[in-house]
């Protein structure tokens, strides 16, 4: 099988300049709390609706993905003792859902079928976690060919999984454990200046990440997301609406989907040490017709250090196999000036909410009001990701 | 690989630490289900100390995972043929934290894939075992074994493809 062979991009027509994101809002982000997800993404789209300026019967569309005690209407009208139609669509969410879910919106406000939409997400996994239930490696462990083929093995969960492409990576590419460890250290830099994120008051140096011991060789910890409580939510509106309301119109340039045919069996993916950003970034950048030069800021879904120099390769900022090197020239800093990457800590050291809040994030900054701002942005992206999946999202201030 | 140490294994029986993975599940979960239909040939094979894989019967290719549906020519039929046992290693890791409560006495283990020599196309998902970790290398030539696996907490064993240097 060619290279060219193991995926492909998903359709999609132009929306670029159909939707703004009118509001953003998170939850307060944390270790275990005993919050439910509703409590937590409650909060979230309160202080989303503060922001843009809205009343909760202003929302007439709801999207989110269909996972237990996410933000359906019902949990909606039981927050906030409302009782209005809404639209409602469960292709919103966090991960690759996070940048496509304006995909969908744009064509729901161009149908006149809502004319506010709001997208959420949150986990309770950190409270979960001392119950025993839920977390990342669950779903994965229910699925017949992993329990059958991989775990019996030891070739589970996702930090086993990554560190083994990690370890391609550095065969194919001479990427260096110190380039791992710059990607988990920039993270942490922009956390230590970012008051919201969960490692806001923990340092990391390169040579303390070097001296951690592995957990899943070449993995240490700091090369793993966190574990925690927290969600977010946006608020989506035309250009038109949006110019009307409270913040600065940040709008929608471009959205790409990108899907490799071998799923989540990660194992059998031809281009391993690859990801559908391959198949997705080139819609985007397309459809917003710019290229990845273009970009003042750039967030992506970075659940193992290895996604984020993968995932800044596959969308072209470099070429392919550059992306660590590029990570240890310093280029990812909010004040490099190059591809400042993952500015608020991302889910390495800001919180693990499968992206959503990378999105609030682009959208800060492009407004200027980020902790780590990057000076006059005006082009953002999001690369969303959930392993079979890559999404890209271009943002634009107008 | 420079940089990489390895701690001393931990007292068997310890609880997995954080990052813990636990769900309800069949009784004797990690080991696999005999039973289900699409990999029972694979550990059929596996208790005679064969390696199966199934070819499929239309593109001729092997088709792995044994889905129902070829990923290459999306045909149906397939059959399943005894591998020579000899591949190349892909890539590997060294698990020192246990995810799983039943992995906590396998530690340290090096889960790895393994590309086969009949189509290096289909990596099996396997554990190098008889070898230190600091003498792997990429594509240096390895050869399947066939060891029970046993889990900590969990009755009985299956045996399973293995992989040591050649």
């Amino acid at each position: 099988m060619s290279e060219r062979e193991w995926g492909f991009a998903t359709e999609y027509d132009d929306v670029s300049g159909a939707v703004a994101v009118c509001g953003v809002g998170e939850s307060d982000h944390t270790k275990a709390s005993g919050r439910t997800v509703q409590e937590i993404v409650g909060t979230a789209v309160e202080r989303a609706l503060d922001d843009a300026g809205l009343a909760p019967t202003d929302v007439d569309g709801l999207m989110y993905i269909p996972l237990p005690e996410q933000f359906d209407v019902a949990a909606f009208h039981a927050h906030f003792g409302t009782d209005h139609d809404m639209w409602e669509s469960r292709a919103g969410g966090g991960m690759r859902w996070a940048a496509t879910a304006p995909y969908e919106a744009a064509h729901a406000l161009r149908d006149g079928r809502a004319r506010v939409i709001l997208n959420t997400f949150g986990v309770a996994w950190a409270t979960q976690r001392s119950q025993m239930v839920g977390g990342p490696g669950q779903s994965h462990a229910q699925e017949l060919y992993k329990q059958n083929l991989e775990i019996p093995m030891g070739w589970f969960p996702q930090p086993v999984y990554f560190a083994t492409v990690a370890r391609r990576h550095m065969h194919e590419f001479g990427t260096r454990q110190e380039d791992l460890g710059a990607v988990a250290v920039t993270c942490r830099r922009h956390a230590n200046l970012t008051p919201a994120a969960v490692m806001h008051d923990k340092p990391l140096t390169l040579d303390q990440y070097l001296e951690a011991p592995t957990i899943v060789a070449p993995f240490r910890k700091e090369d793993c997301c966190l574990i925690s409580d927290g969600g977010a939510a946006y608020l989506m509106t035309t250009p038109e609406r949006a110019a009307d309301l409270a913040r600065p119109v940040v709008e929608v340039a471009g959205v790409g989907l990108g899907n490799s045919v071998t799923g989540a069996h990660w194992a059998q993916q031809p281009a391993f040490t690859s990801t559908p950003q391959v198949f997705a970034a080139p819609v985007a950048f397309g459809m917003a017709g710019i290229g990845p030069d273009d970009v003042d800021v750039y967030t992506c879904y970075d659940p193992f250090t290895i996604h984020t120099i993968m995932q800044i390769e596959d969308s072209g900022f470099c070429e392919k196999g550059g992306g660590g090197d590029l990570a240890s020239s310093g280029a990812l800093a909010y004040d490099s000036g190059v591809l400042p990457t993952n500015t608020h800590g991302g889910l390495l050291s800001h919180a693990y909410v499968l992206g959503i809040a990378h999105v609030v994030e682009v959208v800060r900054q492009l407004r200027g009001e980020a902790a780590a701002q990057v000076p006059d942005a005006a082009i953002g992206v999001y690369g969303g990701y959930t392993g079979p999946q890559a999404s890209t999202l271009v943002l634009r201030r107008r | 690989m420079a940089g990489e140490r390895v701690p001393a294994r931990p007292r068997a029986g310890r609880p997995a630490g954080p990052g813990a993975v636990t769900m309800e599940t069949r009784n004797e979960f990690p080991l696999p289900d005999l039973s289900w239909e699409p990999t029972a040939e694979f550990w059929a094979g596996a208790a005679r100390g064969e390696l199966r894989i199934p070819r499929c019967s239309s593109c001729g290719r092997l088709r792995w995972y044994p889905e129902a549906e070829c990923r290459l020519c999306s045909a149906e039929p397939l059959a399943w043929e005894t591998m020579r046992g000899t591949g190349t290693l892909f890539s590997w890791v060294v698990v020192t934290h246990a995810f799983l409560p039943q992995f906590a006495d396998l530690t340290p283990f090096i889960p790895a894939l393994v590309a086969l020599d009949e189509d290096r196309a289909v990596r099996i998902p396997t554990r190098m075992v008889d070898c230190d970790a600091d003498s792997l290398e990429f594509e240096m030539p390895v050869r399947c074994v066939f060891r029970p696996l046993t889990f900590t907490g969990v009755d009985g064993s299956v045996a399973a493809p293995l992989f040591v240097p050649a």
